[in-house]
């Protein structure tokens, strides 16, 4: 990094947007733990409601680590693997933070651990097919990490962009693993740059920790990646977001980053690219953070999907009681509102509290104007937020209401306590709903 | 199985309420207020008492009439009432400032739907009212040009009344600290420096020679540094030009107040005064253009002249503390930027071609008016919709 950068700071800043108290000084210097799981694990089979997967094991069927569980069925579906070796108890439903009950295997592990043998790569599979084969998934857009691969392959995208910049606070799994293992998240990177053909390959990490930066780009020299350090900005995360700092590209409302020819993986998905393509094991575990005033020995640990979240409640040590846990960060996380949700192969952090959280006591918006000044996209909640107790809303209102990241953070900021994220989610989903109604009532 | 408390999205909040923002512009305008009670005496705190007093019963009362709860507890009309009486001066009988209130909470607050809906800030209106009603004690037209300010070592106690204060002649006082021997009475009296300078502005101080400006600044004025430091005549709040911009930097730091909006006010209202011209005395009809080139004996008596415009009362009131209230602002710092500048220049341009007195709180309202218009062309780009 040059001494000009390092006092001035990035070149290509966010428009709104806030640096938040980001909670990460514990978790970010423990190194990553392997977290030993003791009792059952619940699988789920299925990594979203609407990707069906067929189940390969039958009670009492003995398997190994790796070994299959279920096998996609269809083109969108991902494949599910044994997170160890153990013996399949019972077929039944599991609860998962982001989308309830899925059909599930309770694996009893044997404690043995014993795996197959790491898949070979084969010349003649395809790296879709891989990725599909050892169940990687990609966060945002939540999805399978092969659908998205093919769908920017099909878009013929120009750019690669490699998004580690996590900037919700508390979250520090993509932090540590570019401390500990940088050089395979840049091999990783080029195998996904390789498969897709892009041209220009970005990989975007939080500025302000200089020292990950500088050995980035000494492992990224000579190898087609360009490091580019950004502020710390929240919600600079999120994709279109991203594109609009990085390549000054505006996504129309209601699309995607690869409308504009750019795609964003997340490094969660890089780190599984990377196991599953150069190191041929399929996606078991789940890197996640946990962290929260009532957690005692917070950390960043690698989770076996399937873990119900109490035995890591009770694993990483609680303080106290808990009052509220989320799946994921802070702003944009699922709450869990029961304790036996488990671990995907998506989860990031299981943040626990000890208090209530906001209880929010709305008054009238009084004007202060940080909303609007704050949004990342350029709206002004304070107007979209009437729009939910609205009958109808007009195509401009609707499409803004498509433009809002649901990054939360006008209600974060706002001093008259207004459910103002919420309300334009509920307005946007409600609005979506009577426009496909009308739509499909004219065909 | 045990139950997780389930909320939805965002889990965390910023912390700032409006119960911090209302505290804080309370200390803030407290700390004013505690500068005007010493310099004005026991009086100016009866006029913060009942303005106070009166705002927060008065607000109790509408929210009961209106059968709507009280927003904020009783600190918002509290604030209200404080920044009327810092607009007001101490002479004023008790009646001056329950009035204002009542106008303030009922008129402009209550009726046009309470927190968060009014255009025109509550207690500028209500100082504008009383203004017209009471024009005995607070001139309309500025014909009460003279009024008293506490003697040196009366500070704190002294009886601050207009009939018994004893009358300066400008032009051989010294300053406030510079005056030998106890004064015999508590009070003096003299000519508000606004008063000074829109006389000056119609070309009613006659030039010694061929200096124009030398007069005004030798003759009708009290020294800069009084009204800095707040002993020149004035309302509770106008006079101490020092707390004034430590209360602003205190609520700047707290991020409650843009800096934006005071520097631009300032600013806009310095250009204003060092530009528009003045009416020389020695021509009638004869406008000296730019002012604050004036250089008089090797003086800058120009510049001298623009800085009296900034501390010579309301302009860093309104600036400070009584622009600032975010409901009655533009949403956001390019459309304060504009705001401010407005406020800025009318209040210069009526201060010297104007007859009306209290000059910044009528641009005050004027800009208030044009706040949603400001808002709808100062809106944000929203990303995708270049339109
Ligand atoms: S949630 Fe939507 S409206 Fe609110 S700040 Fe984020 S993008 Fe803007
Ligand atoms: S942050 Fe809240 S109070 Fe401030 S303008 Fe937005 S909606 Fe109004």
């Amino acid at each position: 990094m040059s001494m000009w950068r390092n006092i001035l700071g990035p070149r290509q800043k966010l428009d709104g947007g806030l640096f938040l108290p980001d909670h990460k000084s514990i978790t970010a210097r423990r190194p990553i733990e392997e977290m030993e799981i003791d009792g059952p694990l619940h699988v789920p089979l299925q990594i979203r409601r609407d990707l069906p997967a067929t189940a390969r094991v039958e009670p009492d069927d003995c398997v190994l680590g790796g070994e299959l569980l279920a096998h996609a069925d269809g083109s969108d579906s991902v494949s599910v693997s044994a997170p160890t070796s153990g013996k399949i108890v019972a077929l039944e439903r599991v609860w998962t933070a982001a989308d309830g009950f899925l059909p599930g295997a309770v694996l009893e592990p044997d404690g043995r651990d014993e795996w197959v043998q790491p898949r070979q790569r084969w010349e003649s599979e395809s790296f879709v097919w891989q990725l599909a084969d050892c169940g990687v998934m990609c966060t945002t857009p939540r999805g399978p990490g092969h659908a998205l691969i093919r769908a920017a392959a099909a878009a013929s995208v120009t750019d690669l962009i490699v998004n580690a910049m996590e900037t919700e606070p508390y979250l520090t799994a993509d932090l540590r693993s570019l401390v500990e293992e940088p050089g395979r998240l840049i091999d990783a990177t080029c195998e996904i740059a390789g498969a897709l053909g892009a041209r220009r390959v970005l990989f975007v990490l939080p500025f302000r920790h200089r020292r990950v930066v500088a050995r980035m780009e000494a492992e990224a020299r000579g190898r087609f990646v360009e490091v580019v350090p950004l502020a710390n900005r929240y919600p600079q995360c999120d994709p279109i977001v991203l594109v609009k700092t990085l390549l000054d590209r505006e996504v129309v409302p209601g699309g995607s980053v690869l409308d504009v020819g750019a795609v964003v993986v997340p490094l969660a998905m890089v780190r599984a690219t990377g196991d599953a393509v150069l190191g041929g094991r399929p996606v078991t575990q789940a890197l996640m953070t946990v962290a929260g005033d009532a957690v005692d020995h917070a950390g960043t640990y690698r989770v076996p999907v399937g873990t119900p979240m109490r035995r890591i409640a009770e694993r990483a040590g609680l303080i106290g009681p808990v009052a509220r846990a989320i799946s994921g960060g802070p702003l944009m996380g699922v709450p869990l509102g029961r304790d036996d949700a488990v671990v995907t192969a998506d989860t990031t952090a299981l943040l626990l509290f000890s208090d209530g959280g906001p209880r929010p006591n709305p008054v009238p918006c009084i004007r202060c104007g940080w909303c609007v000044e704050d949004c990342p996209v350029g709206l002004d909640p304070s107007e979209l937020m009437h729009l939910e107790a609205e009958h109808e809303c007009d195509p401009i209102d609707l499409a803004r209401l498509r433009v809002c990241v649901d990054c939360g953070l006008c209600s974060y900021v706002c001093p008259a306590q207004l459910p103002l994220a919420a309300s334009i989610k509920r307005a946007r989903s409600r609005f979506e709903k009577t426009r496909r109604h009308a739509t499909a009532a004219f065909e | 199985m045990t139950d997780w408390s389930a909320r939805g999205a965002p889990h965390c909040r910023g912390g700032d309420t409006h119960r911090n923002m209302l505290g804080a512009w309370i200390a803030a305008s407290a700390m004013v207020a505690f500068c005007g009670v010493v310099m004005f005496g026991p009086h100016a705190l009866t006029t913060l008492i009942v303005a106070i007093l009166t705002a927060v019963a008065a607000d109790m009362a509408v929210a009961f009439a209106l059968r709507r709860p009280v927003i904020g507890g009783a600190s918002h009309a509290c604030l209200i009432g404080l920044l009327l009486g810092l607009m007001l001066p101490a002479t004023v009988p008790w009646y001056v400032p329950m009035f204002g209130s009542l106008v303030a909470i009922v008129l402009a607050k209550g009726l046009f739907g309470g927190l968060g809906h009014y255009t025109w800030q509550p207690a500028v209106v209500g100082r504008v009212v009383v203004q017209f009603l009471f024009t005995g004690h607070l001139s309309l037209t500025s014909a009460l040009a003279m009024s008293p300010v506490l003697a040196p070592d009366h500070i704190l106690a002294g009886d601050i009344d207009i009939d018994h204060a004893q009358p300066i002649t400008m032009a051989t006082y010294r300053g406030w600290f510079e005056v030998d021997g106890p004064a015999r009475a508590d009070a003096w009296l003299m000519e508000r420096p606004v008063q000074a300078l829109r006389r000056f502005a119609e070309g009613k101080i006659p030039p010694d020679g061929d200096q124009v400006y030398e007069p005004l600044l030798r003759d009708a004025l009290p020294p800069w540094r009084d009204t800095l430091l707040g002993m020149v005549p004035g309302g509770i709040g106008e006079s101490c030009t020092i707390a004034l911009i430590v209360a602003g930097l205190f609520l700047i730091y707290r991020g409650y107040l843009r800096w934006q909006l005071p520097v631009t006010m300032l600013a806009a209202a310095a250009l204003a005064a060092a530009i528009l011209p003045v009416e020389s005395g020695e021509q009638a009809g004869g406008y000296r253009w730019l002012p604050v080139l004036a250089v008089e004996q090797g003086r800058a008596v120009g510049l001298a002249y623009v800085m009296y415009h900034l501390t010579a009362g309301q302009l860093m009131l309104g600036a400070f503390l009584v622009a600032g209230d975010m409901i009655s602002t533009p949403m956001r710092a390019r459309g304060q930027i504009i705001f401010a500048a407005g406020i800025g220049v009318a209040t210069v341009f009526m201060r010297l071609y104007g007859t009306l007195a209290g000059e910044c709180y009528w641009s005050i309202l004027i800009m208030n008016w044009l706040v949603s218009t400001i808002d709808r062309r100062t809106k944000r780009p929203v990303l995708g919709m270049a339109a």
